[in-house]
């Protein structure tokens, strides 16, 4: 059959699903927020992730029935290798938008040793030992919080920025500014929010993104290629796949696929075989084809040992440095005294939100005041990225309990918003020598207007201070009853003063006897 | 292949970034030297000779030169009263007789206006019956009111603090009474807070003031009548600061600022739900045993004489308010609640 066919429409049809899929993931997290889509529909994206489910499956030695979704994923990877990577994943498609490196015909694959692909497998084993002694730390290399962090933390807001530039810029213009006033009502809060949205280090995480992409300058899909933890994962299920590219004898060696192949697994000297645990499906190779000599046919058989697949002594390398990383992490001084700051979302108890929380980043996403941001040292290196209020920056409003509900994995609890009302997260502490009220003896009394508790825990007495010239003045000056305080910290993000509030919530609860 | 992106792509998207960036800086410089030019056409009307207050029978005092006569938003005809009480009835019938009395809510509402009415939406956190919030049927009664009148367009807002707009609105009860009276529901747009000049101001003579209550033609003020620690009430005055963008500025000597913005926006008619009032840890609540049920309605078009009259419900004297002293002092309107021409209906009876 020397007659060439076409695959073109096979590779449109992928093209199609890989943006829609994209879109998709996208819209799910735009409407990842109060008054947006159900909880249960916005966070199936991290259900259909087999790294982060298994991983969290085995660190919390529990399995969530929501998590039956991923059996949807794994029945794909064993009929199909890992399509997922090239058909769906949401990061895999970003890669393959923004490939920075021309692809030509005569474009040699790049000078990148093969052993490079052991490092996902590497990541994957890390991960998976971590999660047997209940870490999950590393779980923010799986792609698919990736891409969720970057979205919520960098890429949204920054997006915000610019059409709210533009937006104002518009607005002051005579004549635009009743079409600007509908577009913006159309916008807001629907897709974008009502109010600017702040993360620390937001930077970072773009950077990160950034990074990962400027890496295709290297090799196409280099992430996918040597990085990608779920890819390692999908690549080992991949091994056993049902559908298996096969090269016929009519192949010349004309090493056109060789060249095409995004993941770079085609090799010459393998006879054109390909890794199928490397091949994402993308079918480029079937289309480049003079002779079409490559078919995808049903076969069920475990594919050859690669060298870069990891060896006895390179797995148990892995699972010694995760056990010595957990180890480490677990004689960190913060398991003896916690950060004073370290205000977790209601209902959270911290050993469990360790060995539970995926760091997915989907209660930081639809937390309504943006106080919810990933933390950086408040819980350890072990903590990286997990929620945390910093009630400077939002607080937890009376009126939500999103973050429970929107949590793929029950980190943290998912309670009505009568029981969220009454969770302690943090008490509040007056700074009497910042107070506009105490130091500068000025009436002030905001953080008691915006005590939200039926009774506010913020309290006023009035006391009169002696001034320089010796009269007095009297000035309503705030107390916290302590018994009251939920540490919602909303007096300490509405506080006047500059820099830090003169009340601050800190963490709950005193030692034993007190 | 084609490439992906080549250089002349590349430069025309960064020239168009950058001008864009560029345009922004220079129209906000643009904007922030031009000063606006107060006050809004809808606070300026003739002044009568029956509502001159004190403050303006001065001539020797040289702001009076300056200062649009400070008369009160809206001329009060000879047969109409200054105030009106509506006791004991369902919101609606309490808010239509009330306007009724006052000489209908044409009197306010030009045909064709384009009508504001900012309730009081604080938080999201409780319904209506917690008295945080402006009542429901009271905000849809004036919406229907504005619509018989034959006003254009009707919108109702406000800028909560605790919890979003969209939340508070639906939480409150507000937004189901607005649309089913035909009114429109707006979440503030944060483009929209302009760096306004505010003239023959004392205290606050800048803000951010919300673009949308300076065009309209008419603001109708509805605050809810309730318990605050610093201006001790809060009434049609303080509901005001909801159109400022940085408010807790406000809070530093409260009286003079709220009265400086009142002077500025000058609703036309002020419209006090005093149907449940918050009598303590307000203005938040979430305490049924805080709220007394009143069933009172207070219109006027004199923002101060219906901030003053609702001070009494609670048990205080208009002077206890210092917005209240800082408005009449401003000659925003009148506290000599002996001298006004008050009508008190008993919708029950």
């Amino acid at each position: 059959m020397s007659a060439r066919r076409s695959f073109r429409r096979w590779i449109t049809a992928r093209k199609i699903i890989q943006i829609t899929t994209l879109l998709i993931v996208i819209a799910l997290l735009i409407m990842t927020r109060r008054g947006g889509w159900p909880p249960d529909v916005v966070n199936l994206i991290m259900r259909l992730d087999p790294l982060a489910v298994l991983a969290q499956a085995i660190s919390s030695r529990s399995f969530l029935l929501g998590s039956t979704a991923v059996l949807l994923t794994v029945l794909l990877t064993v009929i199909a290798g890992r399509a997922w990577c090239g058909w769906l994943c949401p990061l895999g498609t970003v890669l393959d938008l923004i490939p920075l490196r021309k692809r030509t015909l005569r474009d040699k694959q790049p000078n990148v040793p093969h052993s490079w692909r052991s490092i996902k497998y590497g990541l994957l084993i890390l991960i998976l030992v971590a999660a047997l002694f209940g870490n999950l730390t590393l779980l923010i290399f799986d792609p698919l919080t990736i891409f969720i962090r970057t979205f919520t933390i960098a890429l949204w807001p920054a997006t915000d920025q610019v059409v709210t530039s533009i937006e104002t810029a518009m607005y002051r213009v005579p004549f635009l500014s009743d079409p600007i006033s509908s577009i913006d009502a159309w916008l807001r809060p629907t897709i974008l929010p009502s109010q600017p949205e702040y993360y620390r280090d937001a930077w970072l995480f773009g950077a990160v993104f950034i990074g990962i992409i400027a890496l295709n300058l290297i090799a196409p899909r280099f992430w996918c290629r040597y990085l990608c933890p779920l890819g390692g994962l999908l690549g080992w299920i991949s091994r056993g796949a049902l559908l298996r590219r096969e090269v016929s004898e009519e192949c010349k060696g004309c090493t056109l696929c060789t060249t095409v192949c995004p993941t770079g697994t085609i090799e010459a000297n393998k006879r054109y075989a390909s890794d199928p645990a490397e091949c994402t499906m993308c079918l480029e190779c079937l289309d480049v084809c003079p002779r079409s000599t490559i078919e995808f046919q049903p076969r069920l058989k475990l594919s050859p040992r690669q060298a870069y697949d990891p060896s006895r002594r390179q797995f148990l390398g892995a699972a010694a440095f995760a056990i010595g990383g957990v180890a480490l992490f677990r004689a960190d001084a913060v398991r003896q005294h916690a950060d004073d700051h370290l205000i977790r979302p209601p209902g959270v108890i911290e050993d469990a939100m360790l060995d539970k929380c995926i760091r997915c980043g989907e209660c930081v996403r639809s937390c309504p005041t943006h106080g919810l941001q990933p933390a950086f040292n408040q819980a350890g290196l072990e903590g990286l990225w997990t929620p945390v209020l910093i009630p400077r920056l939002g607080y937890c409003a009376y009126s939500c309990n999103s973050c429970g509900q929107v949590c793929p994995v029950q980190a943290i609890p998912s309670l009505s918003l009568a029981d969220k009302r009454t969770q302690v997260i943090g008490k509040a502490y007056i700074d009497q020598n910042r107070c506009i009220a105490w130091a500068d003896q000025r009436d002030c009394i905001v953080c008691e207007e915006m005590c939200p508790l039926p009774e506010k825990a913020v309290y006023l007495e009035k006391r009169d201070f002696m001034q320089s010239d010796k009269s007095t003045v009297t000035v309503q000056v705030p107390h916290v009853d302590r018994n009251k305080c939920i540490g919602c910290g909303i007096c300490e993000f509405k506080c006047p003063v500059n820099g830090n509030a003169a009340i601050r919530v800190y963490v709950p609860g005193t030692q034993a006897a007190f | 292949m084609t490439t992906p992106i080549d250089r002349r792509r590349f430069l025309r998207g960064a020239a168009a970034g950058l001008g864009a960036v560029t345009l922004n800086q220079f129209l906000t410089a643009c904007s922030a030297s031009e000063t606006r030019t107060p006050p809004p056409t809808s606070a300026v009307q003739p002044a009568q000779p029956t509502s001159i207050p004190v403050t303006a029978s001065q001539p020797a005092a040289p702001l009076a030169t300056q200062v649009p006569s400070p008369v009160q938003p809206t001329a009060t005809p000879a047969t109409s009263p200054d105030l009106v009480v509506a006791r004991s009835g369902e919101p609606e019938a309490m808010v239509r007789r009330a306007i009724a009395a006052l000489g209908g809510m044409e009197r306010f509402v030009p045909r064709d206006a384009n009508v504001i009415v900012k309730p009081n939406i604080c938080v999201a956190y409780h319904t209506y019956e917690y008295a945080a919030t402006t009542n429901p049927w009271v905000v849809g009664a004036l919406v229907k009111l504005c619509l018989e009148a034959g006003a254009r367009s009707v919108r109702v807002m406000d800028n909560p603090f605790g919890g979003s707009a969209e939340e508070a609105y639906e939480v409150s009860g507000i937004a189901e009474q607005v649309k089913a009276a035909g009114g429109e529901m707006v979440v503030m747009s944060r483009m929209k807070f302009m760096p306004t000049d505010i003239p023959h101001a004392v205290m606050l003579t800048q803000a951010a003031i919300y673009d949308d209550i300076l065009k309209a033609d008419v603001v109708i003020d509805v605050p809810i009548a309730k318990d605050h620690s610093l201006a001790r009430l809060t009434l049609g005055m303080k509901n005001l600061m909801g159109v400022v963008r940085e408010r807790e500025v406000i809070h530093n000597r409260m009286g003079q600022n709220l009265a400086d913005l009142a002077g500025y926006i000058r609703p036309k008619l002020t419209v006090i739900d005093a149907v449940r009032m918050l009598m303590a840890n307000g203005p938040t609540g979430g305490d049924l045993n805080d709220v007394k049920e009143m069933n009172t309605i207070v219109a006027s078009p004199d923002i101060v004489a219906a901030d003053s009259y609702a001070a009494t419900l609670f048990g205080r004297q208009p002077e206890d308010l210092t917005y209240i002293t800082a408005g009449v002092a401003a000659g925003l309107g009148r506290s000599d609640l002996n001298n006004l021409r008050i009508e008190e209906i008993n919708v029950g009876a």
